[in-house]
Formats: C-alpha cells, structure tokens, sequence
C-alpha cells in the first residue's frame, strides 16, 4: 500500500525533476547561444513606439539608427559582417515593450540590441536584456531610477541623466541679479519616470534660490486636455513655469495657456520644444524664449557632428532632430565597442564600455559602473525661430539670452 | 471666489464641446439602440477633414464643420447601406462589433493619409480670450461653445418639429405600426446616420482647433462621448447637453480643488452614481415595466 502510494509521488518528482532539467537546459541553451553571430548578418534588434502618442519622436529616433547602419553597411560592416534591423512597434506600451524586446532575444535571435524612446519604454526593456546578459544601449530613458537598479550592461548614449537637466538653467537664474529673478514657480510634470524626477529636482533647486511654489501638479501620461490645469496656473499666477513634458503633452499645455491668455515671464519644458512640429503646434513666434535642455546641437563641433547632419539631410530631406542624433549616438557606442572586443560577446561589450571614453557626435562619453554618463546637458532656447544654445559657453550658438518671454503672439 | 467662477466657466464650456461630441452617438444610440463605436473615428477624421482645409486652403475649421458635414452625411448613408443595415439582418447584436472594426479600419486609413504626428488648426483666436473683469473666456472654446448650442438646438427642432424627426421617433418606439403609416424604417435608419455622422463633423471642427489629435484618439473620445450618452439618458439630445456640462464641470472642479489625476476617473464615478440612483440616466424617463409586451 505505501509502496503503491510512494509510487505515483516518485513518479511526480521524476517528472518535476525533468522538466526542470529541460527549463534549465533550455535556459542555459538560450544564454549561451544569445547574440552569437553565425554566418549571415549581425542582427540589430529594437523595438520603438512607431505608433501611438509619440509616434513622431519615434519616426525620426528609427531614422537616426537606420542613416548609422547605413553609413556602417557602407563601410564594410563590422567584423566582416552586414548589419540588419529587426524592429518591432510597441505602441508606446511598457508591457508590449517588454513582450518585444523577450520576442526579439529569444524568438527572433537577434545578436545585438539597441533601446526605445523614454524612460517608461527603456525600464522594462533594459530589465530583459539584464535579465538575458544582453548589452543594452540606449538613446533616450536618462531618469535617475533606470541607474540604481545594480544592472551592468546598460548604457545611456547622452551627455547626461534628467537629473543634470536642470543644472546649467538653475545656475543661469542664479547668476541674474535679484531684481530679474522670478519670485514665484509653478511645477507641471507629467508622471513620467523621466520628466517627473527633473521637475523635482528643478523644485527643490530654484526653492533653494527663495523662489516660491505656487502651484505643483502631476497628471497622467494619458492626459490630453490641459485646460484645468492651464487655468490654475494662470489663477496662481507664477512667474515660472517648469514643465515636465514627454512629447506633445508639451505643446498642449502650451496651447492651453495660450488660450487662457497666460504668459508666464519664463517657461521651461524638458523635451518638447526640441521636437519639430513644436512651433508649428503652438504657433510659430510663440515658440519665442521658451527654455529647454538638449543633449545634442546641429552646430556642435564634435567629430563627425556636420557630416551625420548634412546625410541625414540629405537622406531624409529634413534636418536631424535630437531624436535621431541620440539613436545615431547609440550605435556609434554600440559600434565603438564591437570594433573594440573584435567579438558580439555581451559581457566583454559591457566591461569595455564601463571602462573606455566613447567619442560621438554629442561629445565624448564615459559612463560610471551603473551605465550614467558623467556629462551634463546643453540649455537650449527658442530665438527668432531657431532653437539656440545659451549655455555652456563653450557650445553657445549665441551669446544673448530672452530673460523675459514675449507675450504670446495672434 | 474668482477661481470657483473660472473653474465652472471652463466646466461649462469644455463640457458643451463633449455634448457636442456625443450628438451624433445619442441618436444612434438612443433611438436606433446602435452602439457606433465609429463615432471617435468618425470625430477624428473629421478633425483632419477641418486641419486640412484650414492648412490648405485657409479655410476656418468653424466654416470647415459645415462643409465637412456634407461628405460625412454621404459617408453615413453609405456605411449604413452597405454594413449596418445588413449586419443588423444577421444579428443586430454584431452591429457593435462591425462598428468597432469601422473604427480599426479608419484609424488606420487616418494614419496612411496624414501619418502618426500630432495635428492642431491654429486660426486666429485660438489663442485669444474675452476677459469679463476678472474671469478669462477662452475665445476658441467661447465658439465652439456657440457651435454646440447650435447643433443641438437645430437637432431637437428637426427630431421635433419635422416630418423627418417625427418618422424617427415613430420608426425607433414602434417600427411596425410607423410601417402601416408609410414610414420605411430602413430608409429612416439611413438618415438618423447620416444625421449622426454629419454632426461629428461639427464635433471634429471644435476638436481641431481645441485640443491636438492623432489618429488614435479616438479612443480617448470614444470613452468620453458613451459617459455623455449613459449620463444623459438614451436618445436624449438635451440630456446628452446637460450630460456633457455635468461631466466638464465636475471634471474641472475635481482637476482645480482635488487633483488632476482624480479628473481621468469623474466620467465612470459619476455613470456609477447614476447606474445606482436613475438607471435609465438623468434626462429620460424610465420605461413603462409593461413597454416591452
């Protein structure tokens, strides 16, 4: 009797025990074969929000990556081998982002990676590749959180994190006589694990500096009308108003404020008045001392800056947007360090990288063991329709700067 | 005290921009129990209809409502004639889900004409206020506001006053006897589309000056326009009016004294609250128990 009971028991644990055999080689199987090269192509695998709220950011960030394999294509390739993309559309949904990138290592076998646009995108992403010992690059996702999470193959291919965002504006307030100063600010992010944690150190900063906060809000990526929130603002009456936006989310608030009649002295917003459609969204003039950060500028002289601008012209018949240079940066960092190993091995990609300065056209990089590049980023203004570095002095486009923003313009 | 009077004056009008929006799905809804999940897409595309005549031609979108009714009403009729009528035959239960296919289907046919990017007309009151001492009266959405009223005073006359709106009425309460008095209810269903499909090109109109749309916004309007419809009663038209000035106010009260982020849950709060106290919403009057024999 307990001979016929321990034997369906035996037979469960042998059948426990072989599954778990099998997951285990198969697991081994799939680390140990991932990014390996075969004969053909070395396979670039990326998946981007191509569809969806930023939809237009994402058209010109795949546009940057495909002028680079391209250019590299043309070049003979690397390691004897042509590059292809594999790139799948995530809607700007994390859990499809996440659903994608497992697709792309596991299903479709890709040998290298390379990251989407924003924070929300890159978190769950970089944690699959850290998950499969991928190398993860990637052009956008700088919020402080995605580099306190102990992974060592990612890397961020900008100047700097959101948290130095407001570094070189928080100073230029600083070094403005008290008379100019704005006195009161009003803080709008949306919550995002990028814009949200630079709106927050932009607060507790310009405090600091005795400016007070008279209005605080966070709304949710799904927001599309910001006439409620336009309203307090405009009922608070900052001089200030920081914004932290994602992508359109920028020009509808401004839209809403304009329509409020509400012309704050100083506006900053992190992203959006980089994007193209910006000023055609919000009314061309109106685009006019509105401050942003930038990581990259058409006229930096950094090596191979003009060239990546005048192909990409030429390719695509539009000028590069901060998008595009930041994808093209991500694959000149992940080209950089195959060339270097002489090898797609994930693990030596990764210790290379930590441990080598990257020359790009945002500037050199370095990245310090968490994958957070040890730069800051430019502050950039809306001037006479062009989009102006002010500071650094060393990469200033122009050495006159709006202090007081125009009223918005009919 | 100002900002209590400026919240409910951006309530009022946001709100009259949403019955704007939900006309068209009340009467479908209301008098042919069609869920037209088309109605977003249908808004959106209109909204492009009007951004493209205004970026092109200089066309205001306020004109461009109008003329962008025409081709809408046609493309109400046709879709009637040639998916609903005929999915109804089958199960008039499917219409819900041939709409949502219609809605799929123009999403897509949106993002191949225009692309993916955010578009927004931008004439020139858009930004532009009246100021009425302290309070601060959005230009933009003053006229749409206008155009809202408009619509849905010139709807009521037409469902009260004529021989059209008569026949729907009669046609929706009891096809069979609307019948024996000449009325053909398939060629009543073709105009109550038509009808419905035109007005989102007013809807369209507010929404292309107002607020920026990609073709996926649908589905934020979608949402939006079946709160008005479950709020304000079935078929309602001054109640899907009421409805949507119930829902910007209560949306702008709670962005401006409790949070934004509590605004994005108002529509279903408040479809809960009335599910529980009047199911058959807050405009119509329950149905007799003994209607349906």
């Amino acid at each position: 009797m307990s001979e016929r009971r321990r034997h369906p028991r035996s037979i469960r644990y042998l059948a426990a025990a072989a599954i778990t055999a099998l997951a285990a080689t198969a697991c081994s199987s799939s680390a140990s074969t991932a990014g390996k090269v075969s004969s053909g192509p070395i396979t670039i695998g990326m998946s981007l929000p191509m569809t969806g709220p930023v939809a237009d950011v994402s058209k010109s960030g795949l546009q940057g990556y495909q002028l680079w394999l391209s250019q590299l294509n043309a070049a003979g390739g690397l390691l004897g081998h042509q590059l292809k993309l594999d790139v799948l559309d995530d809607g700007f949904d994390p859990n499809q982002t996440a659903t994608d990138y497992t697709r792309l290592i596991s299903q479709d076998r890709v040998n290298l990676l390379l990251g989407t646009f924003s924070s929300l995108l890159n978190a769950p992403a970089s944690a699959i590749a850290a998950r499969q010992g991928m190398l993860y690059v990637e052009p956008s996702g700088g919020a402080a959180s995605l580099f306190t999470r102990g992974f060592t193959n990612l890397f961020f291919a900008q100047p700097g994190t959101t948290t130095s965002e407001p570094d070189r504006f928080v100073a230029w307030i600083a070094s403005l006589p008290a008379s100019q100063r704005p006195a009161t600010a009003a803080y709008v992010t949306q919550d995002d694990p990028s814009a949200a944690p630079a709106v927050a150190v932009f607060r507790t900063r310009l405090q600091a500096l005795g400016i007070k906060t008279v209005y605080d809000q966070t709304y949710e990526p799904s927001t599309t009308s910001f006439d409620a929130i336009a309203s307090s603002v405009a009922h608070a009456r900052p001089q200030l108003v920081i914004q932290g936006a994602v992508a359109d989310d920028g020009a509808a608030f401004v839209r809403s404020l304009e329509k409020l009649n509400f012309s704050p002295k100083m506006l900053f917003q992190t992203n959006a008045p980089a994007d193209a459609a910006y000023p055609g969204a919000i009314g061309q003039a109106n685009a006019d001392g509105v401050f942003t950060a930038e990581a990259w500028s058409p006229q930096a002289k950094y090596p191979g800056n003009a060239a990546f601008v005048a192909a990409y012209t030429k390719k695509f018949g539009s000028p590069p947007t901060e998008d595009a240079a930041n994808s093209y940066t991500a694959g000149q960092v992940l080209a950089a360090a195959v060339r270097a190993v002489g090898r797609v091995d994930q693990k030596a990609l990764g210790a290379w990288l930590h441990t080598h300065t990257v020359s790009t056209i945002v500037g050199p990089l370095k990245w310090n063991s968490a994958g957070d590049p040890e730069g800051s980023l430019l502050l950039a203004q809306w001037q006479g329709g062009k989009l102006q570095i002010v500071a650094p002095k060393s990469a200033a486009t122009t050495s006159h700067i709006v202090t007081v923003k125009p009223a918005w313009a009919s | 005290m100002t900002e209590l009077a400026q919240t409910l004056v951006f309530g009022v009008l946001t709100g009259s921009v949403y019955a704007l929006m939900a006309t068209g799905l009340t009467l479908t809804f209301g008098v042919m129990k069609i869920v037209n999940m088309a109605q977003g897409a249908f808004l959106v595309l209109s909204a492009y209809l009007c951004y493209w005549l205004w970026s092109r031609f200089g066309i205001d979108p306020l004109l461009g409502g109008f003329i962008v009714a025409i081709p809408m009403a046609l493309l109400g009729v046709a879709l009637y004639r040639l998916v609903i009528e005929r999915v109804q035959r089958i199960d008039p239960g499917l219409t819900i889900v041939a709409t949502f296919a219609l809605a799929l289907v123009a999403e897509a046919c949106i993002a191949l004409v225009w692309g993916p990017n955010p578009a927004a007309s931008t004439p020139g009151y858009f930004n532009q206020a009246f100021r009425l001492g302290s309070l601060v009266v959005p230009r933009a959405q003053f006229y749409a506001c206008l155009l809202a009223v408009g619509v849905t005073v010139a709807l009521q006359a037409v469902i009260r006053r004529s021989w059209l709106g008569h026949a729907i009425t009669a046609a929706s309460e009891n096809p069979e006897g609307a019948r024996l008095v000449g009325v053909r209810p398939a060629r009543v269903g073709a105009w109550i589309f038509a009808i419905a499909t035109a007005t989102s090109a007013f809807g369209g109109a507010a929404l292309s000056f107002l607020y920026q749309f990609t073709p996926d916004s649908q589905d934020v309007w979608i949402g939006l326009t079946l709160s008005v419809v479950i709020l304000g009663g079935l078929g309602s038209i001054p109640g899907a009016f009421a409805a949507g000035l119930l829902l910007g106010v209560a949306e702008a009260v709670t962005s401006t004294y409790i949070s934004v982020r509590w605004s994005a849950a108002v529509p279903t709060l408040l479809i809960l609250v009335v599910l529980l106290i009047r199911p058959q919403g807050l405009f119509t009057r329950a149905a007799r128990p003994d209607a349906a024999t």
